[in-house]
C-alpha cells in the first residue's frame, strides 16, 4: 500500500477524470481492432476490386440469359445485361474508392466499405 | 503418375454423410458436422465461458467479453443508431464464419466454408434480411434506394437497373469473396503437401531434403491462413453491418 | 511483419493464378469442384441443415449467451461509475479538508503574527520611556556638573587675577621702585587674561 504523499495531486485528478470519461460514455475509436490496418492492403483491396466487377458481371449475365430463354430474345439482352454488369461493376469499384463523407458512414456503401479490407 | 503420392486439391472439399446410418438418412453431411462443432465452441465460449460472471474476469471470460464488445462497437459504428436489434444477428453470423474458418484449419476437419451453397445461404439471409428490415421500415419508400439522389430524372431509365444490379451483386460478391478466399488457402495447402510428397517419394534423399521448401511454405501459410480466416469473418460482419445500415437508414 | 504478409500473399496469389487452370484441367475429369457440384443432393441438404444450426445458434446466444455477457457487463459499468463517484466524493471531501486545514493554519499564523507585533511594541515602548528618563537624569547631572565647573572656574580665574595682581604689582615694585596705579595695573592684567584665556 504504497500511498503517494498527501497534498496537491494533480495526476490522481487526471487519472480520475480519465477514468470518469472512459466509463462514462465509451466514446469508441472509430478504429476498430486493426480492419483499418488491413485495408491499405493492395491484394486485399485488388481481390475487392475483382470480386465487385465479378459479382456484378455473374448477376447481369443471370438475368440476362434467363430473360433472353423466357422472351426469346437471344442474345439482345444478355448483351444488354453485360453492358449494364459492368457498368454497375464500375459503380460498386468506384464506391469502395470513393472519398469518405462526414461521418464516414454517408450512403453506407462506398464510403463505409473502405472500412472493411 | 499411376502410383504413389498425387495431388488432389480438391478432395478436401467433397462433401459425405457423417454419424454413419442415421446421418445418412438424413443427409447430415461432414459440413453440418463441422457446423455443430463450431455452434458448440462458440456456445462454450460465451455460454460456458461467462458462467462465472465475474467482475474481475477470468482468461475465458475476458476473451467473450472482448468478442462481444468488438461485434458491439462494429455494429454500433456501422450500423448506427437502433443497432441493437440487429447485434444478435450479427454477432452469430460474425462468430459463425470466424469460428467456422478457424475449424476449417485443422487438419481432416472440413471447412464449410469453403462451399459456395454454404456461404452464399449466408450472403441470403443476410440479404434477405436487409431487404424485410428496409420494407418493414420504409414501406414502398425504400424502393427509392435504387434511385441516386440528386440524378437527372432522365437518366433513370439507365441509372435504376444499373443501381439494381449493384444491389444484386451485394450478396454475390459477399459469398464469393468468402468462399475464394477460404477454397485458396486450403488448395494452396493441398498443393504444397502433395507437392511434397511426390518430390520426396520420386527422388529419395535429396528429394526429403528437397521437401523441406513446400513444407516451410506450407508452415507461412498456417499464420496467412489465420489472418484469412479472421478478416474474412470480419469483412462479412462489416458488410451485414453496413447493408442493415442502408435498410435502416436509407443512405 | 506487414511487407513480408504483403510479400507472401502477392506470390501466393500469383500461385494460385497458375495454379488454378492446371487444377480445373485436372478436375475435369473427376467432375470439378465438389462445390459446383450442385446436382449433388448433399449440397443443397448442408445448407438446409445449416439454416437450420443457424438458427439454433442464434437463438442459443440471442436468449441465453449474450443477455449474460451483457448483464455482467453492465453490472461492471455500474460499479465502476459508482466507484468512481465515491472516489469523486472522496476526492471532494479530501480537498475541503485540506482547504479548512489551510485557513485554519493562516488564521493562527496572523493572530500569532499580531500577538508578537504587540508584545514588541510594547516592549519597545517600555525601552524608550526608560531611555528617555535615563537621559533626562543624565542631562541633570550633566548641567550640575558644567554649572560646577563654571563656578570652580570662576573662583580659579578670581583666584589667579588676585595672585597675578600680587605678583604684578611686586614684581614692577622691585624693578621700577615704584608703586603703579591700580587702574593701570588692573587693564593691563585684564588685556593679558583674555589674551591669555582665548
Amino acid at each position: 500500500m504504497a500511498e503517494p504523499p498527501a497534498g496537491p495531486d494533480p495526476s490522481f485528478e487526471e487519472r480520475l477524470r480519465a477514468a470518469r470519461v472512459k466509463s462514462g460514455l465509451e466514446a469508441a475509436p472509430p478504429k476498430n481492432a486493426g480492419g483499418l490496418g488491413w485495408a491499405e492492403r493492395p491484394l486485399a483491396m485488388g481481390f475487392r476490386v475483382a470480386g465487385e466487377l465479378v459479382a456484378a458481371m455473374l448477376v447481369a449475365v443471370a438475368i440476362g440469359w434467363s430473360l433472353d430463354h423466357w422472351l426469346g430474345t437471344t442474345p439482345w439482352l444478355l448483351a444488354l445485361f453485360v453492358v449494364l454488369g459492368a457498368a454497375a461493376g464500375v459503380l460498386n469499384v468506384w464506391r469502395l474508392f470513393k472519398p469518405r463523407h462526414e461521418n464516414g458512414l454517408r450512403s453506407g456503401q462506398g464510403s463505409g466499405e473502405r472500412k472493411d479490407h | 503418375m499411376a502410383a504413389g503420392p498425387s495431388i488432389d486439391a480438391l478432395g478436401q472439399f467433397r462433401l459425405a454423410t457423417s454419424l454413419g446410418p442415421i446421418g445418412a438418412a438424413v443427409n447430415f453431411t461432414n459440413a453440418n458436422l463441422m457446423m455443430v462443432l463450431t455452434a458448440a465452441l462458440v456456445l462454450a465460449l460465451f455460454g460456458y465461458g461467462m458462467r462465472a460472471r465475474a467482475i474481475i474476469p477470468g482468461r475465458t471470460q475476458a476473451a467473450a467479453e472482448m468478442g462481444y464488445e468488438f461485434v458491439a462497437r462494429l455494429c454500433q459504428d456501422i450500423i448506427g443508431d437502433g443497432w441493437k436489434p440487429f447485434f444478435p444477428f450479427v454477432f452469430t453470423l460474425f462468430f459463425f464464419i470466424l469460428f467456422g474458418n478457424l475449424v476449417g484449419l485443422f487438419p481432416y476437419f472440413f471447412a464449410f466454408t469453403s462451399h459456395i451453397a454454404v456461404t452464399a445461404a449466408l450472403a441470403v439471409i443476410v440479404f434477405g434480411l436487409s431487404i424485410i428490415v428496409g420494407l418493414v421500415k420504409h414501406k414502398l419508400h425504400f424502393f427509392t434506394y435504387f434511385m441516386p439522389a440528386g440524378a437527372p430524372k432522365l437518366l433513370a431509365p439507365v441509372l435504376v437497373p444499373i443501381e439494381i444490379l449493384t444491389f444484386l451483386s451485394r450478396p454475390v460478391s459477399l459469398s464469393i469473396r468468402l468462399f475464394a478466399n477460404i477454397v485458396a488457402g486450403h488448395v494452396l495447402w493441398e498443393v504444397f503437401a502433395g507437392f511434397m510428397l511426390i518430390v520426396a517419394a520420386a527422388l529419395g534423399v535429396i528429394g526429403i531434403a528437397a521437401g523441406v521448401i513446400p513444407l516451410a511454405i506450407n508452415v507461412v501459410l498456417v499464420g496467412f491462413e489465420l489472418l484469412v480466416a479472421g478478416l474474412q469473418a470480419y469483412v462479412f460482419a462489416v458488410l451485414t453491418c453496413l447493408y442493415l445500415h442502408d435498410a435502416v437508414h436509407l443512405h | 511483419m506487414i511487407p513480408f504478409l504483403r510479400r507472401l500473399a502477392s506470390w501466393s496469389l500469383a500461385a494460385w493464378l497458375a495454379l488454378a487452370p492446371a487444377m480445373a484441367l485436372a478436375q475435369e475429369e473427376s467432375g470439378g469442384m465438389p462445390q459446383f457440384q450442385f446436382s449433388n443432393e448433399l449440397t443443397t441438404s448442408q445448407v438446409v441443415w445449416m439454416v437450420l444450426i443457424f438458427l439454433v445458434l442464434y437463438l442459443l446466444l440471442a436468449r441465453w449467451a449474450l443477455p449474460q455477457v451483457s448483464s455482467v457487463l453492465e453490472e461492471r459499468a455500474r460499479r465502476i461509475a459508482a466507484d468512481l463517484d465515491a472516489a469523486k466524493a472522496a476526492k471532494a471531501e479530501a480537498d475541503a479538508a485540506v482547504a479548512e486545514l489551510t485557513a485554519a493554519t493562516r488564521n493562527a499564523r496572523a493572530e500569532a503574527q499580531a500577538e508578537i507585533a504587540a508584545a514588541s511594541r510594547s516592549a519597545r515602548e517600555a525601552a524608550a520611556g526608560q531611555t528617555a528618563a535615563l537621559n533626562e537624569r543624565l542631562e541633570a547631572e550633566l548641567r550640575e556638573a558644567e554649572t560646577r565647573i563654571d563656578a570652580a572656574r570662576a573662583a580659579a580665574m578670581g583666584a589667579l587675577r588676585e595672585v597675578a595682581n600680587e605678583t604684578a604689582r611686586a614684581m614692577i615694585e622691585r624693578l621700577t621702585g615704584h608703586t603703579p596705579a591700580p587702574e593701570t595695573l588692573a587693564a593691563a592684567l585684564d588685556h593679558a587674561l583674555s589674551t591669555a584665556k582665548g
